[in-house]
């Protein structure tokens, strides 16, 4: 057994390779703001011009395949260029991008060769970034009551309905969709996914004003959008899977999407806080020496390390093809509920500090304010917890008679 | 990177299943439990004889003295196969924390004289530690050990004991009436002047130990002398710990097991009561906490095979081991109902050592502080 990559000397040397790469190309600038929303367009496009970069030499989506852009490496090699991306506070991908996250690996598993060869190259190297349109008014938790319709017509679909809960502020180059194509069809046999190409005529995009933006990655989103489809005409080649197949795209986009890619980065908002405290004195002594201070951190500790670990076991199963059941919805339930956990750890912890993010009395910069809000809105993108232990459920094989595979990731 | 057992670590788990299911059926392991039993230190009901020919007494002492020399990731799969059980006995405190401490603070002559018989089933040591002020720090020790011309001579008790009915020696913790410190000095638990018994009631596999004007020679004395007796004690209590995580895992596993079992062939309202989501959520409560105390656990143990500073590791796998150990039976018990606290049908087994081993090597609290000291906090 072995929790850590095992880093030969050609490892070592790539690291130092990757090392000496981001130490050239990661710009001045390019820093997490405390609430996502407040990331610049200036910003935003450094990362995007980071992500190309990263994507040119295959380390943006290290561990796709080669022939559709992808890095083609090994688990250990994409282990070790998230760690050195992981160092500068950011992500890989850089930006938010959970459409290319989790339609890209859908595509890869569903889409003809064909499609592979169109859609994933540009979403691989980083010329394109993707959101992914799930919600509707009517469909939140019963994904597969969504209303929005896509109707074939000659060589095009046309597309009418409403998303919600979507994207960010900043744009994007696809948005992929979940719709209905036939209407009169059973439910779960009448769903179809596409690629959607941003600025089609019929597309409007409407902010939204919520707590924070959350959202599954855990990284910034910004705003949220509603999105409305008005006779939007999209080609038929933009069809992911066959008509009426949409389930069955959507069981491994939401297989992922429920935790079963597995994560390797530390929680740096828990060091952010460890941090705080060793830095703040109260009373005249370090907020760490306080012990009702220290009963709180190793509460806040010992809950960390539980995700990290989560995380880990299916980050290394995912890559290893191992057979999944329950961790993907396990791994999403306990992260929730320790992050909202951890708001309640902050309150008893930091007191009002951490409720504002004001330059001279908000804790940390103002990331604590803005956990106090995101802690509780990152509950629910993604399935509610509720949700997760319903597949939890059926994968352990008590929810229903047969117990429920999980979906295929390739 | 790489979370799986290696084929010899699987084919190891297999022949410990095996053998845990034919020499420790639920019947044996409520007899070894029950209080009546308990009160009797002679009664000759434990299979130990068949446990010793197997070698894994001997897992992690070094193949000089007589062991396998196994990794801490080895003993931490026999040790979960143990837990499901759960088989209580001297694996444990004799064939792991014994031997580990014996191997910190032993002389060469200990090493090459107690670790072979240790390994062999011949010796079977508990270390008797804790008082009934009770505690798992230095100062908690009171066993008072006066010279007596060449030897020692002890006099005290101690509470809590684990493994004690299956010992053939205690280690016992004992402080020096010169200096002071705390060492560790070998008697046998048949020699005059000490006497045992089991703890009745909910205690599980605890003694009590009584030391009356007990004689003990230097040569017993751990490293023969009570300077750094303690020292290596922790040390020894230190990688013991996710070795009874593993435990705990697996005590943690067949409750999970009996568990969903059981809400997939319980009827009631003519439906099994699994697809109802309330016994749903205890189920999912009890399958987090387990994956919880397994990673926490088989991470510390790696920790260990690699020569890693373990310390944060061990403590926060002694933390949520406990911890999730204790909460697995309880939500077991949701599942269960009435049927859960008939005897016969084995829960109550692991109910019972869950909260024994809550506090055995030391209570989440007492991990949490050392958690914040090894954190730098």
């Amino acid at each position: 057994m072995d929790f850590e990559p095992r880093y030969t000397q050609e490892q070592e040397e790539f690291r130092q390779q990757v090392r000496a790469w981001l130490k050239e190309n990661v710009p001045q600038g390019i820093e997490h703001p405390a609430d996502a929303i407040d990331l610049t367009e200036g910003q935003y496009q450094l990362r995007r011009d980071l992500g190309r970069k990263l994507g040119a030499r295959g380390w943006l989506w290290p561990t796709a395949p080669t022939e559709f852009g992808g890095g083609g490496l090994d688990v250990d090699r994409a282990v070790v260029i998230e760690e050195e991306i992981d160092s500068y506070g950011l992500t890989n991908p850089p930006y938010y991008d959970s459409g290319g996250r989790l339609g890209g690996a859908s595509i890869l598993v569903w889409g003809t060769q064909e499609q592979k060869q169109v859609f994933l190259p540009p979403i691989f190297t980083g010329g394109v970034r993707t959101w992914q349109l799930l919600s509707e008014p009517e469909a939140g938790s019963d994904l597969a009551n969504v209303k929005t319709t896509a109707i074939r017509d000659g060589d095009e679909y046309v597309i009418n309905g409403q998303k919600i809960f979507v994207g960010s502020s900043l744009g994007c180059d696809y948005m992929w969709t979940i719709t209905v194509t036939d209407p009169e069809a059973k439910r779960h046999e009448n769903l179809g996914w596409f690629m959607v190409p941003w600025g089609l005529p019929g597309i409007t995009v409407q902010p939204m004003n919520l707590l924070i933006s959350g959202g599954e990655s855990g990284a910034g989103s910004g705003v949220k959008n509603t999105v409305f489809f008005d006779n939007v005409r999209v080609p038929a080649f933009n069809l992911i899977g066959a008509e009426n197949e949409g389930w069955k795209v959507a069981s491994t986009h939401l297989e992922l999407e429920h935790g079963s890619g597995g994560r390797i980065a530390r929680n740096w908002l828990v060091d952010r806080l460890f941090e705080h405290c060793r830095g703040t004195t109260r009373r005249g002594q370090p907020l760490t020496k306080d012990p009702d201070v220290r009963d709180r951190l190793i509460d806040v500790y010992v809950e960390a390390e539980i995700v990290r670990l989560f995380n880990l076991r299916n980050y290394w199963m995912r890559h290893s093809s191992a057979d999944m059941t329950y961790e993907g919805p396990q791994a999403s339930l306990v992260r929730k509920t320790s992050g909202l956990r951890l708001t309640r750890a902050m309150l008893d912890i930091l007191g009002p500090s951490g409720l504002t993010h004001d330059s001279d009395l908000g804790a940390a910069d103002g990331h604590m304010e803005a956990h106090a809000r995101a802690g509780i809105v990152a509950v629910h993108p993604g399935g509610t917890r509720e949700i997760q232990k319903v597949i939890m459920a059926r994968r352990i094989g008590i929810g229903r008679e047969v117990r429920e595979k999980a979906g295929a990731l390739s | 990177m790489d979370l799986a057992l290696t084929p010899e670590q699987e084919m190891l788990k297999t022949a410990v299943r095996r053998f845990v299911q034919q020499e420790y059926p639920k019947e044996t392991l409520l007899r070894i439990a029950s209080p009546d039993d308990a009160t009797d230190d002679t009664t000759p009901v434990t299979p130990w004889d068949r446990l010793s020919s197997t070698g894994w007494l001997g897992t992690l002492i070094p193949e000089e003295f007589g062991g396998e020399g196994g990794s801490f990731t080895d003993a931490g799969v026999l040790f979960e196969e143990l837990g499901r059980g759960p088989v209580p006995g001297p694996h444990l405190s004799s064939g792991v924390l014994t031997a580990l401490t014996i191997l910190e603070g032993g002389t060469p002559q200990q090493k090459s004289d107690w670790l072979p018989q240790i390994a062999s089933g011949q010796m079977r040591v508990a270390p008797a530690v804790t008082e009934p002020e009770y505690g798992w720090f230095e100062e908690d020790v009171r066993l008072a050990a006066s010279v007596d011309g060449d030897n020692y001579r002890l006099n005290g008790s101690k509470s809590f004991v684990y493994d004690g009915q299956s010992a053939t020696h205690f280690l016992c913790a004992a402080r020096f009436q010169g200096t002071g410190e705390v060492g560790l000095i070998m008697v046998p638990t048949d020699g005059p002047g000490v006497a045992s018994r089991g703890l009745p009631g909910f205690a599980w596999n605890l003694s009590e130990v009584r030391l009356s004007e007990v004689r003990a020679g230097a040569a017993d004395l751990l490293g023969g002398t009570f300077a750094g007796g303690w020292a290596a004690l922790e040390r020894g209590i230190a990688k013991s710990v996710p070795v009874l995580c593993s435990f705990q895992v697996g005590g943690c596993q067949a409750v999970y097991e009996l568990s969903v079992e059981y809400s997939r062939t319980r009827i009631q309202f003519g439906t099994p009561i699994g697809r109802f989501q309330r016994v749903q959520d205890h189920v999912i409560d009890l399958v987090n906490a387990l994956d919880a105390a397994r990673w926490t656990a088989y991470e510390a143990l790696w920790k260990l095979d690699t020569g890693r500073e373990a310390a944060d590791g061990i403590h926060l796998a002694k933390v949520v081991g406990s911890e999730s150990y204790y909460e697995a039976c309880n939500f077991a018990h949701e599942v269960h109902a009435g049927v859960g606290s008939m005897t016969e049908y084995g829960l109550t087994l692991h109910t019972a050592a869950s909260r024994t081993l809550y506090h055995y090597l030391g209570d989440p609290k007492f991990h949490r502080r050392r958690l914040a000291e090894a954190l730098g906090l």
